[in-house]
């Protein structure tokens, strides 16, 4: 039972000192087993993002004890818990954050090179394969710059499964997308969850990819009020 | 990932091109700068010095006479007793050097001389009809004289080794020779302190362009001039010595002075107006230049600070995925690290063509044709290596920066 669990989060309290003390997460605890799609809804000013960073390991400015793929991260230094985010976390943010001077291949290929496991011929096929999974091989020699904003979003997509992450994680993935894209996104990490087993957990506000989600943890306040 | 790292940088450099050129252009002009500013003040230093060797050298040793042993009361008694001498004289007993083929066969062993000649220096009247000057005669040995002073290199007229073979020739100073309406093969009457009077013939002129020198010196043979005083063949008053490096006197007088019982004196100590001329020039073009290199490295510290904070989603994106404050720095420092060697190599070379187009312009004074320039390796080394350091610093401070940002901070917004 216990190596079916990609996350566990234990009493994660944390607080914002601007522009006043002022407590964000109060005493979260929870566990997401591994292949589930996981919505974080919850209204702004909620903190669910702010749970989604924590977990994500980018901000370790927080109470309470984090385990991911059964590792206690709590307490690591940044170094040592940038190198588990390129192995083990795939990011997809609101805004798609590619590098603008570099085409879609090397978007794609960056978390794998800095990874430095495989050879570069492999990177690249590996890369290559992916773009394919999104429908985006056509465009791979394209300035990530030159893409529509849906199209982005996927090389983001792409990029962030490059190392077979355990984890993906997805602030509003699909916040500035249109129903068509929107729906192209949620796909493919349905597919991610349930046919290769990668744990997804995302924050959105739209309520209907959250309803179609496996599970959704509802927060109020800083606190869970569904899971 | 180390390549990556570079890939990025490489990236970033080429993306924003004309950053990049203005960024080159801060270091390469800086560097340039140092290179030429250098090489010039090394240049005008060096011809000062040559102005200033063809009348020195760079250890002369002489009789500084006696010392003032005029109030002998005093010595003996102290000063609480008074005593009373009025017009004390000195005696100097010894004219010239003493024995001076022992301290000439020292002086040749030691290993910096290169070379060495004897002098027998007079004060003298030059006549010439009405025309009276007063200056000095050097009794010199002609050979070797040459070689400590190069003086043939300034004769206008004549032979400077005819010297050697006429013992009743004198080749005068070019403005000297004017103040008496003096040509070549006129004669001339010199009058010595002890008034001794000789008619010699003018079988040269020369001009150094110290004016000092060409306005009163006239060059004898060293026997005629032992003649003219009645002293023996071995007479000298005056030692001239060359070192190799004139730059380092100070251990030769230091072994010489001890047992030499004349006067042994470096030139930078006789001349130390020369000495603070070059060392202001030094510190006059160092202080320029590496101001340059300074504005220059703000210059960098400026742009990279822009891209920094042009990618700083970039850079907050690239730590989510992984990449950890080492590799932000490696790649902003990189792209200092290559704007650094690139512009000290095309400073260096742009420094080069400088000097060289400076070195030809002309400047017709005090005996130069062009404006004095000097190419030392030792110069581009040092601006290559100061342009590095520069840019280093002013890359690593940005690099720092953006290897410290919270991506949270930066995607949350």
């Amino acid at each position: 039972m216990e190596n079916n669990i990609a996350l566990s989060s234990a009493h994660i309290v944390k607080y914002f000192y601007q522009p006043e003390p002022f407590k964000v997460l109060k005493d979260l605890s929870f566990e997401v087993e591994k292949g589930k799609f996981v919505s974080l809804v919850g209204k702004s000013g909620s903190g669910k993002s702010t749970l989604l960073y924590v977990l994500s390991t980018m901000d370790t400015d927080y109470e309470g004890e984090l385990v991911v793929n059964g590792e206690k991260l709590t307490g690591k230094s940044r170094n040592q818990l940038a190198a588990f985010r390129n192995q083990h976390i795939g990011f997809v943010f609101q805004f798609h954050y590619l590098l603008p001077e570099f085409n879609v291949l090397d978007n794609v290929m960056l978390p794998a090179m800095k990874l430095n496991k495989l050879s570069r011929a492999e990177i690249e096929s590996k890369a290559y394969e992916n773009l394919k999974l999104l429908g985006l091989e056509e465009q791979a020699l394209k300035l990530a710059s030159k893409l529509s904003g849906g199209q982005q979003q996927r090389v983001a997509i792409a990029r962030a499964l490059i190392n077979d992450p355990s984890i993906i994680m997805g602030d509003e993935p699909t916040g500035n997308l249109d129903s068509k894209n929107t729906e192209i996104v949620f796909d493919i990490f349905r597919r991610l969850a349930h046919e290769r087993g990668q744990t997804i957990i995302t924050v959105t506000h739209d309520e209907d990819f959250a309803l179609k989600s496996d599970r959704i943890i509802e927060l109020s306040d800083g606190e869970i009020v569904k899971s | 990932m180390i390549a990556t790292n570079y890939k990025i940088a490489y990236v970033h450099l080429t993306s924003k091109i004309k950053q990049t050129v203005v960024a080159l252009m801060g270091v390469t002009f800086g560097i340039s700068m140092y290179v030429f500013m250098n090489s010039f003040m090394t240049g005008v230093n060096d011809t000062q010095n040559t102005l200033a060797f063809t009348s020195m050298s760079h250890v002369h040793i002489y009789n500084d006479g006696p010392a003032d042993n005029t109030n002998l009361l005093k010595r003996v008694y102290g000063p609480n007793v008074l005593g009373d001498v009025r017009n004390a004289k000195v005696i100097q007993y010894v004219q010239g050097i003493k024995n001076p083929g022992d301290i000439i066969a020292l002086v040749k062993k030691q290993s910096e001389v290169i070379a060495l000649t004897s002098q027998v220096n007079i004060n003298i009247f030059f006549r010439n009809a009405a025309n009276k000057i007063n200056g000095t005669l050097s009794g010199v040995d002609v050979e070797n004289e040459n070689r400590v002073f190069d003086i043939a290199h300034y004769m206008t007229d004549g032979n400077w080794n005819d010297l050697k073979y006429n013992p009743d020739g004198v080749i005068l100073g070019a403005a000297l020779a004017d103040r008496l309406s003096l040509h070549i093969n006129d004669n001339v009457n010199v009058l010595t302190p002890d008034g001794v009077s000789k008619t010699y013939k003018v079988i040269g002129l020369f001009q150094t362009n110290v004016a000092n020198v060409d306005k009163t010196k006239a060059y004898l043979n060293i026997n005629s001039a032992r003649q003219l005083l009645s002293v023996n063949q071995d007479y000298l008053t005056d030692l001239q010595v060359n070192v190799q490096d004139y730059g380092t006197t100070a251990p030769l007088v230091n072994r010489l002075a001890p047992v030499i019982p004349y006067k042994v004196e470096s030139w930078q100590t006789a001349n130390q107006q020369l000495e603070a001329g070059s060392s202001l020039r030094d510190i006059i073009a160092v202080a320029v230049s590496l101001t340059i290199l300074m504005v220059a490295g703000f210059g960098i510290y400026n742009i990279m600070n822009m891209t920094i904070n042009e990618k700083i989603r970039e850079i907050a994106i690239l730590k989510a995925m992984g990449f950890s404050s080492g590799d932000v720095t490696t790649i902003f420092l990189t792209q200092a690290v290559v704007i650094g060697i690139a512009g000290g190599l095309i400073g260096m070379g742009l420094g080069y063509v400088l000097a060289v187009i400076i070195n030809h312009v002309p400047f017709k004074i005090g005996g130069l044709d062009t404006l004095p320039m000097a190419y030392r390796l030792k110069d581009y080394i040092l601006a290559f290596i100061f342009g590095l350091s520069t840019t280093l610093i002013a890359g690593y401070l940005p690099a720092r920066k953006a290897s410290q940002i919270d991506p949270v901070d930066i995607i949350r917004g």
